[in-house]
């Protein structure tokens, strides 16, 4: 079912979990916040990859993704009262339903065309919320007194941590079958992928509704941590180039790469705060992302690899002289 | 394609007995424009089972839109094509090649991060999500076609970036026939290639010939290459047929000659 070397990832992955559920026993719930939030930019990360990362179709709107699942539970919370575990599903379903609208384009446009089709969606959903019906969306101020799923930091880590976790190693074994192979196939030549019987069309939906679902249920959660939703927070361009740099940084179409470049970003610019807490880290950041991108295209992921390829082949010939 | 198989199948029992094959592939009258430009002027053609048909014409002839035109990339503003006696006018691209007519590209078209053998699997892929998702590869069956093309092996394990021209020929080739066409289409297959490797795809495709029923459609503009692979020829110039017959009388036309081929021909 699954590619050759499948294990060895696995083994990545399980020492990655036990680093991570142990994290709060050494940390200050400070640190852990830092981390709750490098969660679920990475589960945004995780989202965008499995649509552009795969299928190079360069989604510049996932904040309208995001955004979708994070408005329809705060709606029916704050109007409805609804519990959670309905609005939670209701807000992932609606999520899938836009991304349905998302694919749209993708019938018919590719490449840069697409991603600003992608951007317009960001931006009508930037401007709609605040001007049709702000009683009920909030407007420019948004909703607040969201209710929360769990309260304090070590708690939000481990569920943000959780939901990550399992859909990032979903993720991951989702590409190491064949039918990531198919998707990836379609980001590298999608009329060859046609040529060799294959439904591009649907394909495509698949991608794109499983990334919404992701984006939705990520969304969904994130506002429910923040217990409030604003449109300028959430369709921001700087939010959207997190999502972005987080993946392309890390190794775009590997979905470990994205989790990488995620918590790289966020831990950066918060490990930073203390010393230089004004925006100059901002110029840090950038300077670390261009010299890393420039020393390896392909990403953190790349780089780890390379790093780890090396040591165990160095291994293996001090072993076997 | 349940119905597809069906008609197939019925209708190879209500022509049983007829002495004429029914040809595998067949045109009727296709013509397309783009704009003020005819590309092809209703072309029609047929091959029959088995059989191997050479497509041969000056550049911009109408030779590779006449393919697409097979293949729907492009769709016919008039005429219909029929695969074993079925019109699949309204077969898109992967229906085409889910019913059995598959095709090369002129210019290699690989999956830059995808071994050979990956290709292959690609090339094998059923068109079902949850069989995507839930069967492996069969690894021995894609070594197997691997093998059939001499990139079996460590070979198999390369990427298209490592491959010289005339191994990204049979990268094409094979990823083309893991698909098992009854209806092989070849794009200018010898272009870019050296003798040695020209000679090299000719006598697999020979030896394919001679082991597989598959019936084919080469367009090249290579003449020695393609002579002993086809058992038929049609000349296309300026989107029309020019000439149709065995490849000698092709080459003995004046017609031909003066359009395409030049003097120098009848000799040889």
């Amino acid at each position: 079912m699954f590619a050759k070397g499948t294990n060895k990832g696995l083994l990545g992955w399980m020492i990655f979990g036990i680093a991570m559920l142990a994290l709060p026993l050494f940390a200050s719930t400070a640190t852990v916040r830092i981390f709750v939030f490098a969660n679920y930019i990475a589960i945004f990360a995780i989202s965008w990859d499995v649509l552009s990362g795969r299928t190079g179709y360069i989604s510049f709107g996932h904040p309208f993704l995001i955004g979708i699942g994070g408005y329809t539970t705060a709606l029916l919370t704050h109007h409805l009262g609804l519990p959670l575990y309905i609005t939670i599903p209701a807000a992932v379903f609606a999520t899938m339903i836009a991304g349905t609208l998302f694919f749209l384009p993708a019938l018919r446009i590719r490449g840069t065309y697409f991603a600003l089709v992608t951007l317009a969606f960001m931006e009508l959903m930037y401007g709609l919320v605040q001007v049709v019906a702000p009683d009920i969306t909030g407007g420019t101020r948004g909703l607040t007194g969201l209710p929360s799923i769990v309260t304090g930091a070590v708690s939000n880590y481990y569920l943000s941590f959780g939901v990550m976790f399992t859909l990032g190693l979903a993720m991951w074994l989702l590409f190491k079958t064949r039918l990531g192979t198919a998707l990836g196939s379609i980001g590298m030549n999608e009329e060859a992928v046609r040529a060799c019987g294959l439904d591009t069309t649907k394909l495509k939906l698949f991608a794109f509704t499983l990334s919404a679902m992701i984006a939705g249920l990520g969304g969904a959660m994130y506002i429910h941590y923040l217990g409030s939703i604003a449109p300028r927070g959430l369709f921001d361009v700087s939010f959207l180039f997190t999502i972005l740099v987080a993946c392309l940084l890390g190794g775009a179409g590997t979905i470990t790469g994205p989790i990488m470049g995620a918590f790289f970003l966020t831990l950066l610019l918060e490990f930073l705060r203390p010393y230089i807490p004004g925006s100059e880290r901002y110029l840090i950041y950038g300077t670390a992302t261009l010299v890393l991108y420039v020393l390896q295209p392909r990403g953190i992921h790349r780089l780890i690899e390379i790093t780890v390829n090396w040591f165990v082949e160095g291994f293996m010939r001090r072993k076997s002289t | 394609m349940n119905d597809f198989i069906e008609n197939q199948v019925l209708d190879t029992l209500s022509t049983s007995g007829k002495s004429r094959p029914r040809p595998m592939l067949e045109a009727k009258g296709l013509t397309k424009s783009f704009g003020g430009l005819l590309a092809t002027k209703n072309v029609s053609l047929h091959v029959n089972p088995g059989e191997s048909l050479g497509i041969i014409g000056p550049n911009g002839a109408g030779k590779t839109t006449l393919l697409n035109l097979l293949t729907k990339e492009i769709t016919p503003d008039q005429g219909s094509v029929f695969l074993d006696g079925n019109c699949i006018d309204r077969l898109s691209i992967h229906k085409r090649v889910l019913a059995g007519l598959a095709r090369t590209y002129q210019v290699p078209r690989p999956f830059h991060d995808l071994t050979i053998q990956e290709h292959i699997r690609v090339g094998m892929m059923p068109n079902r999500l949850l069989d995507m998702l839930f069967h492996g590869a069969d690894d021995e069956k894609e070594q197997e076609i691997a093998e059939s093309v001499g990139l079996g092996g460590e070979r198999s394990q390369r990427f298209p970036y490592e491959l010289a021209m005339g191994d990204l020929r049979r990268l094409e080739l094979v990823r083309t026939l893991a698909t098992e066409p009854n209806v092989l289409l070849l794009d200018e297959v010898f272009a870019g290639l050296t003798v040695g490797e020209i000679e090299q795809i000719s006598d697999l495709l020979t030896n394919r010939r001679a082991t597989h029923s598959t019936t084919y459609m080469i367009v090249s503009h290579d003449l020695k290459a393609l002579e002993p692979l086809v058992d038929r020829v049609m000349v296309i110039n300026f989107g029309e047929v020019m000439a149709e017959g065995t490849f000698r009388e092709v080459v003995a036309d004046k017609d031909v000659q003066n359009a395409y081929l030049g003097t120098g021909w009848e000799q040889e």
